[in-house]
């Protein structure tokens, strides 16, 4: 038998491994992972090291403010002014964190300016006060009151943005919250609970984060597609309401809206959004064509965002292989999910000529006297279609909203071209909701606009009104 | 102890006052940060906390106890860092734990001199065995027993609530120690062979399961994941020190794998543990029962190596930071070369501990300076890991450092027991003939 | 005013850390000259390795002929917290003390009632031991035996 002695010896070994093990365990939360999780937004520790000064404020396009402190007892309090920008402007909790732009800019809001290490290392090791800047967004507030009131409570969301530089003008997510009571001290905790535990999730921004499937907008990539693959839009595809390309599709048939029978070219099918037009044509692409044009359009991948931004998917697997998926997918139904703002970038697309922009909440960072300190400019990407592939498109899409007996006809604003698409998406439960995007003016667009109501019961013909009072709003008419 | 010669104690005395020196400056770091000035009267009760811990060694000196002179230092310089810790944390209840202290130093004086042969201990295992259980079922007696945050350990005492398993764990080591001396020679043997598994023969593993047993039912009552855990490490790492077979740890690890899981599925608390460890910071648990987990990262997070400062990090953004997470608001301020500093005197104090095992002159003294001093080492590395996210957390508490009167009060009588074993050691070593 | 107050902060508090780490030192130091010290020990008492083997024994008892081995302080008594259990009545709970000091093996009596024989006489203090030399406890004789070196 090994003598005792020999065993001390052996445990006492092992304890001292362990006693390593666990230091580079401290370490890596010290170092490795330190930078990540100093940042996180839910890491009180900057928001709290700052209450007992003011933090900047948060105004809109006009100067309007949306977010400032005032003082309470002995700590400043943020004070909110519009709840329709809740999801957006975010909260800054000194228990919960922040979220949306508070916690986005949240170095800048505070005098710790990413672009100044020195004024942080001062911040922290001499507990010196930064002079906090002012965060502007590009809201603009007419657009912002136009959508809200055109939504009208509805669940939704509602994004508008210059197609030319992604600046987002307004964004609206219904249902929204109260971000005054989650920074009271006295209310959060209840106000949290209730936001946070609420199954209609309040907190979620929906323009960014809210995911759907596209529907017949999703009719414009498959277009595009088609388009840059050499089809005519003038060639007749005949529709047969039901369809199945093969017997293998079994009890499975596509439908059309209108159960219709006749020869449709690219813009008779857009105007009645023709969903067997549509399949026909995916299938004559092939899966691996549609998902790559789904891909260059933004989709399955997350916005390059100032704020979270969810990234959707093309297909449960991620690939597009089956038939009947590769027809569904075509048409906007089929496992595809997008979030709104995926919908309004990819139709940005399609407005600028093909080129894509990156979407971007903030438009500058001002010091303390209220000087700008940088801008903020979505750069503007790479080509992703032909200038002519766009330029088709868009009189198509013209076509959609005011060609006779057009779905989108609620989008029309007099005097001004309105290009776009409506949507409806069949959902698992309830009434589908209805899809609109589009922009103005067909000819120069300066605005487009995306639009969801869940579960609409009306199809895309509600969203196409929102679209209509948004682009209107816009374009000052 | 016929002889009471005073002896020297120098090597004692000199590391006392560098943990004392220690002590105080971190007091004054701490309310200087707090108060944005320094007034001497905030020393007052450090000052108090250290004149108790130089009349122990005074104590010491006059009894001519021979034992160990770094172990009382390193304990004392813990404590010392608690106490700034508490000031900084809790200063409300910084009167109330140098009450603790008055009665752990007074636990400390009795243990060194009561009782006079130490190998009475271990004549009376089985004595001890039935005192560890009927402490371990007060908690649940109705009248007696209190259940705090949803575990049942505590029992009411004079001055506030006591948690029996404290004591328990100490006298655990006594029986432990007193059995397996006695039946080492059996247990390491092999009587029977299963393939490549030996079995030892049965009736004397009985004694061991029952004890198995009994931490698991404990962790059923009192809801207490902590303390099953650490009696099961102290009952698995003696039985490798007794028998040198490295089965029985790994037979008890595959057990423990085997409870936790079934565990996990039959008891929410357990699973609620589990879940909040892989995934604290995930958006169902941050704000909820993860949020003191993520909290704590948040603090390590903010360490660096030099720390935010004493004072001037946000450890109190942690629930009950003072007794569960004292390391993690340790690291915050005083950043990880602090938390390495700390951690290495653990280690310094275990390994000192395990050196007075291997003096030790009798098996059962062996054995129970190795189990005590694999307390302080088991405890330690639970609650890191638990604060660090390195394995579920449990309700252990840092020894000496944490907040508690239990922990402080028996941790001071478990360094006595050391010292004694060291005394032994030197008195048979250098015993006149 | 403000700042030199911060800085005097930070000394204080470097200087805590500074304390932090000399303590640690310190300390370290101790236990480093322990370690040596035990070094030396465990190597004397690889020198001095040695058995005790039963001579007589009864049914109750140890088997003749088996090899009890002996560590630097080996206590002998009945009772079970010693490093060589006897199994007789004529044991005491503590019997008797073999240390090994200064490279030479010291028998003691630990106050048994019925004494400790040392080549058949009983000792009353410590005596120095030879290999081969005869020890009785009780009814059972063992003899000191000087181990193989490794």
């Amino acid at each position: 038998m090994r003598p005792i002695a020999a065993n001390i010896r052996s445990l006492t070994l092992a304890i001292a491994v362990l006693f390593l093990l666990t230091s580079l365990g401290v370490g890596y939360w010290s170092f490795i992972a330190a930078a990540e999780l100093n940042a996180d937004p839910y890491n009180p520790r900057l928001i709290a090291a700052v209450r007992d000064r003011p933090r900047g404020r948060i105004v809109d396009k006009d100067g309007r403010e949306l977010a400032a402190s005032a003082r309470v007892g002995d700590a400043y309090q943020r004070k909110y002014a519009d709840r329709s920008l809740a999801q957006v402007v975010g909260y800054a909790s000194f228990k919960y964190g922040a979220a949306g732009i508070e916690g986005a800019y949240q170095g800048s809001l505070i005098g710790q300016d990413p672009a100044d290490p020195l004024g942080q290392w001062r911040a922290r090791y001499l507990g010196e006060r930064g002079v906090p800047g002012a965060v502007a967004l590009g809201i603009d507030q007419k657009i912002q009151a136009a959508a809200l009131g055109a939504l009208a409570g509805r669940r939704g969301a509602v994004v508008a943005l210059d197609p030319r530089s992604g600046q987002i003008l307004a964004s609206v997510s219904l249902p929204s919250y109260e971000a005054n009571l989650l920074v009271d001290p006295k209310q959060q905790d209840i106000a949290w609970g209730q936001v946070n535990g609420n199954a209609e999730r309040p907190l979620i921004n929906r323009v960014a984060q809210g995911l759907y499937p596209p529907g017949s907008t999703m009719k414009i990539i498959t277009g595009a597609a088609a388009l840059e693959n050499g089809v005519d839009p003038a060639t007749k595809i005949r529709v047969d309401d039901p369809y199945q390309a093969d017997k293998s599709w079994g009890d499975y048939a596509v439908r059309s809206a209108a159960k219709a029978h006749g020869d449709f070219d690219m813009a008779l099918a857009f105007q009645r959004s023709e969903n067997i037009y549509f399949a026909k044509l995916g299938l004559q692409l092939g899966g691996a064509k549609l998902a790559e044009y789904a891909r260059k359009f933004g989709l399955a991948k997350a916005p390059d965002l100032d704020l979270p931004a969810a990234k959707g998917q093309l297909s449960n697997g991620g690939t597009l292989e089956r038939p009947v998926l590769i027809a569904d997918t075509s048409f906007g139904q089929g496992e595809l999910l997008v979030s709104p703002l995926q919908m309004a970038l990819a139709t940005a697309i399609i407005a600028n000529r093909g080129v894509r922009v990156v979407p971007h909440y903030a438009a500058e960072i001002r010091d303390a006297a209220g000087h700008p300190l940088r801008t903020i400019t979505g750069s503007t990407g790479d080509q992703v279609i032909r200038p002519e592939t766009a330029r088709i498109l868009t009189g198509l899409l013209t076509g959609a909203v005011d060609a006779p007996g057009a779905f989108a006809f609620g989008a029309k604003v007099p005097g001004v071209a309105v290009a776009g698409k409506t949507g409806t998406a069949e959902v698992p439960s309830g009434t589908p909701h209805g899809w609109f995007v589009g922009f103005a003016p067909a000819e120069a667009p300066t605005v487009v606009v995306a639009v969801i109501i869940e579960n609409a019961g009306n199809g895309g013909v509600d969203a196409a009104l929102v679209g209509g009072a948004v682009l209107k709003a816009a374009l000052g008419r | 102890m016929t002889r009471f010669h005073p002896v020297g104690r120098v090597v004692e005395l000199r590391l006392l006052v560098w943990a004392g020196l220690l002590t105080l400056a971190g007091f004054i770091a701490v309310v200087a940060a707090d108060a944005g000035t320094f007034a001497p009267a905030a020393l007052i009760v450090p000052v108090t906390v250290l004149a108790v811990f130089a009349v122990l060694h005074l104590f010491l000196v006059g009894t001519g106890f021979r034992g160990d002179q770094l172990i009382l230092p390193l304990a004392v310089g813990l404590t010392g860092i608690g106490f700034v810790l508490v000031q900084r944390l809790a200063p409300n209840l910084l009167v109330q734990q140098l009450t603790w202290v008055v009665i752990a130093a007074g636990a400390f004086g009795a243990t060194i001199l009561v009782p006079r042969d130490l190998s009475v201990l271990g004549r009376y295992k089985y004595t001890w065995a039935l005192i560890g259980l009927i402490l371990l079922v007060l908690p649940l007696v109705p009248g007696i027993g209190r259940e705090i945050n949803g575990a049942r350990i505590w029992i009411r005492v004079g001055i506030g609530q006591f948690e029996p398993w404290e004591a328990v764990k100490i006298v655990l080591v006594i029986f432990f120690a007193g059995y397996l001396a006695e039946h080492r020679e059996v247990l390491g043997a092999t009587s029977r062979r299963f393939g490549p598994v030996s079995i030892p023969p049965l009736p004397f593993l009985v004694p061991i399961l029952l004890m198995w047993l009994v931490a698991m039912l404990v962790m059923v009552f009192e809801k207490d994941l902590g303390a099953t855990l650490l009696f099961f490490g102290i009952f698995l790492a003696m039985l490798y020190v007794a028998t040198g077979k490295v089965s029985y740890p790994v037979a008890g690890l595959l057990m423990l794998v085997i409870g936790g899981f079934v565990a996990y599925h039959a008891f929410n608390h357990v699973a609620a543990r589990i879940d909040v460890w892989l995934a604290p910071i995930s958006s169902d648990l941050r704000f909820d029962t993860g949020y003191q987990l993520s909290q704590g990262l948040f603090a390590l997070a903010n360490a660096g190596l030099l720390g935010a400062g004493l004072g001037a990090g946000m450890p109190e953004q942690i629930p009950v930071v003072w007794s569960d997470f004292v390391f993690d608001a340790f690291t915050e301020e005083v950043g990880f070369a602090g938390a390495l500093a700390l951690l290495s005197l653990y280690l310094v104090l275990v390994y000192r501990g395990m050196l007075i095992a291997l003096r030790a002159p009798t098996v059962f003294l062996q054995l129970l300076a190795a189990g005590l001093s694999f307390i302080v080492a088991f405890q330690t590395l639970v609650i890191i890991g638990g604060n660090a996210k390195l394995i579920p957390l449990t309700g252990i508490t840092l020894p000496f450092v944490a907040y508690g009167g239990s922990s402080l009060v028996t941790n001071f009588m478990l360094i006595a027991l050391l010292l004694r074993v060291s005394d032994v050691t030197a008195r048979v070593r250098n015993a006149p003939h | 005013m403000e700042i030199t107050f911060a800085v005097v902060l930070w000394a204080v508090r470097l200087a805590f850390l500074a304390l932090l780490y000399l303590f640690l030192i310190r300390a370290f130091r101790s236990l480093q000259r322990a370690l040596a010290t035990e070094k030396v020990a465990a190597e004397v008492a690889q020198t001095g390795l040695a058995y005790l083997v039963v001579q007589r024994s009864h049914a109750g008892g140890p088997k003749a002929g088996s090899r009890l081995p002996l560590r630097a302080v080996t206590t002998i008594g009945r009772d079970a917290g010693n490093d060589i259990v006897l199994n007789d009545e004529a044991a005491s709970a503590k019997h008797a003390v073999l240390t090994f000091r200064d490279g030479e093996w010291w028998a003691e009596d630990a106050g048994s009632t019925n004494g400790t024989l040392l080549n058949a006489s009983r000792i009353w203090e410590a005596e120095r031991l030879r290999f081969g030399d005869e020890i009785d406890i009780g009814r059972i004789g063992l003899r000191l035996e000087q181990a193989a070196p490794a």
